[in-house]
């Protein structure tokens, strides 16, 4: 197989690689926010709920969360897998990204001094009109740093669907690696991760600059 | 910004678009193979990018017979029977072992087609000669493998000589391991032994045979119909001269160990 095939058939699977990706940040960035305020909640139910609901994401590994809910639906309840496999595979990394995320939002809202709160209802300011408009932006540039961290992580562990049998990109490459006995898609696969991830640092440096409004 | 997230969304709508499958397009019977596609000789991605392979290339054959839609899943080899349960494939046929915990599970197991046997690959300048050879030695097998299942269940005595039995996830990893001078030898399936030694000269496959296993198709419990149609599909191809064809296509698989050429 010439290097050429060897690309074009694993860029194949790169767009698989982005879609969950993006995908993953669609839905895990939003609730991940969800968790974080529900592990903040003043009710002691709903946050133990929430802390156990994190410690079980955070606690096993991404793999077995994969395996479950692709697998796990057909075990239990007879339903069938879908063959669309960037469903349930999206489903498992968005909810286990929500509970790390939850975790980073939580830690940047904390940081926020109580002073801020009193002086918002001095001025009149509602809890929601607090929150989103005075805590929530100062949050968000607090928190990029691991954010970007969380989401470079993300771009690797796509490779994780491989256990489930969605064709992504580094399926496909220890497939050809494999069958070619060559370690080149290993390589090819190194260069497509950089790349991407390099990608995503640079779009975070530059919404980083975007937030930094406070220095001149 | 406004501009850069509508941008972003509407790639992750084309990529979402872009990853459902396709249905098929008439309403004949799909047959959808399972597949190791990291298993050559019997399975694997061509030159072209397109997956062929021994086991792949009688399968489409008994499907043209048959007149069914020819389908390729590549199964996560740990999870096999796992897929095959969940309806994602209709069987698995990839050089697999036909083990009796497969066949007390319930699953139709065809004929088998081939005997396998598990042989030593050693450097050509290695001292070792036999299995006795290989006390004190680190040896490399693949996990999950018949090799795997031979030395940690049947040849006890032999494994508990080691100095180590490294396990790799694939059957590439042993080799760099081999040629790497990390493991002293590696216990292998004999197509896979032949075919590497073929490619690089300074590794030789040894004569003693470790352990003898045979290959078969599993199918779903209850798909007792569907196995004997494709058994007589493979029946057909072998009266007709196009199994042995295929089969000289792939001088790795010993054309004496394939159990139809030689009834």
């Amino acid at each position: 197989m010439d290097l050429m095939t060897m690309v074009l058939k694993m860029s194949e699977g790169l767009g698989k690689t982005c879609a969950i990706f993006f995908l993953t940040l669609l839905f895990s960035l939003p609730l991940g926010m969800i968790v974080a305020l529900l592990r903040r909640s003043k009710n002691k139910i709903v946050s133990n709920v929430t802390r156990f609901f994190i410690s079980v994401l955070r606690g096993t590994p991404l793999m077995l969360q994969l395996i479950a809910v692709t697998y796990g639906p057909y075990y239990l309840f007879g339903l069938t897998v879908s063959r669309n496999k960037l469903i349930p595979v999206v489903i498992a990394f968005a909810i286990n990204y929500a509970a790390y995320f939850a975790e980073i939002y939580r830690s940047g809202i904390d940081s926020m001094p109580v002073g801020q709160y009193e002086a918002a209802e001095v001025l009149g300011y509602s809890k929601v009109q607090t929150f989103m408009k005075i805590i929530l932006p100062q949050v968000i540039r607090r928190i990029l740093p691991s954010m970007t961290n969380e989401i470079v992580t993300l771009v690797k562990d796509t490779s994780m669907a491989f256990t489930v049998s969605y064709q992504e990109m580094f399926t496909i490459g220890k497939q050809i690696a494999n069958s070619q006995t060559s370690f080149m898609p290993f390589i090819v696969a190194g260069v497509f991760y950089y790349v991407f991830n390099a990608i995503v640092g640079f779009a975070m440096g530059k919404v980083e600059d975007k937030m930094n409004y406070y220095e001149m | 910004m406004k501009k850069v997230i509508a941008l972003a969304l509407a790639l992750v709508m084309v990529l979402a678009f872009a990853a459902c499958s396709k249905a098929p397009a008439n309403d004949k019977k799909t047959f959808t193979m399972g597949i190791d596609a990291e298993y050559p000789p019997f399975s694997y991605m061509g030159d072209d990018g397109e997956y062929t392979g021994f086991d792949v290339e009688i399968c489409k054959a008994c499907c043209d017979l048959l007149g069914w839609n020819f389908e390729i899943f590549g199964v996560n080899w740990d999870e096999k029977l796992v897929q095959l349960d969940a309806n994602e494939c209709d069987c698995v046929w990839s050089g697999m072992t036909i083990l009796d915990s497969m066949k007390e599970a319930g699953y139709v197991i065809s004929d088998p087609y081939f005997k396998n046997d598990q042989v030593i690959l050693v450097k050509a300048d290695s001292d070792i000669k036999g299995s006795a050879d290989l006390k004190g030695m680190v040896v490399a097998v693949q996990l999950g493998t018949s090799g795997e299942t031979l030395l940690n269940e049947e040849l006890t005595d032999l494994t508990a000589s080691f100095k180590e039995l490294v396990t790799c996830d694939s059957f590439l990893k042993c080799f760099a391991e081999l040629e790497g001078g990390s493991v002293d030898a590696v216990v292998v399936d004999k197509p896979v032994a032949v075919a590497r030694a073929n490619e690089n000269k300074d590794l030789v496959v040894l004569d003693e045979i470790l352990g003898t296993e045979e290959y078969g198709i599993a199918f779903r419990s209850g798909d007792e119909q569907m196995c004997k149609d494709i058994q007589g599909a493979i029946n057909t191809l072998v009266e007709n001269g196009t199994y042995a064809k295929i089969a000289e296509k792939y001088p790795d698989i010993d054309a004496a160990n394939l159990v139809f050429l030689n009834k």
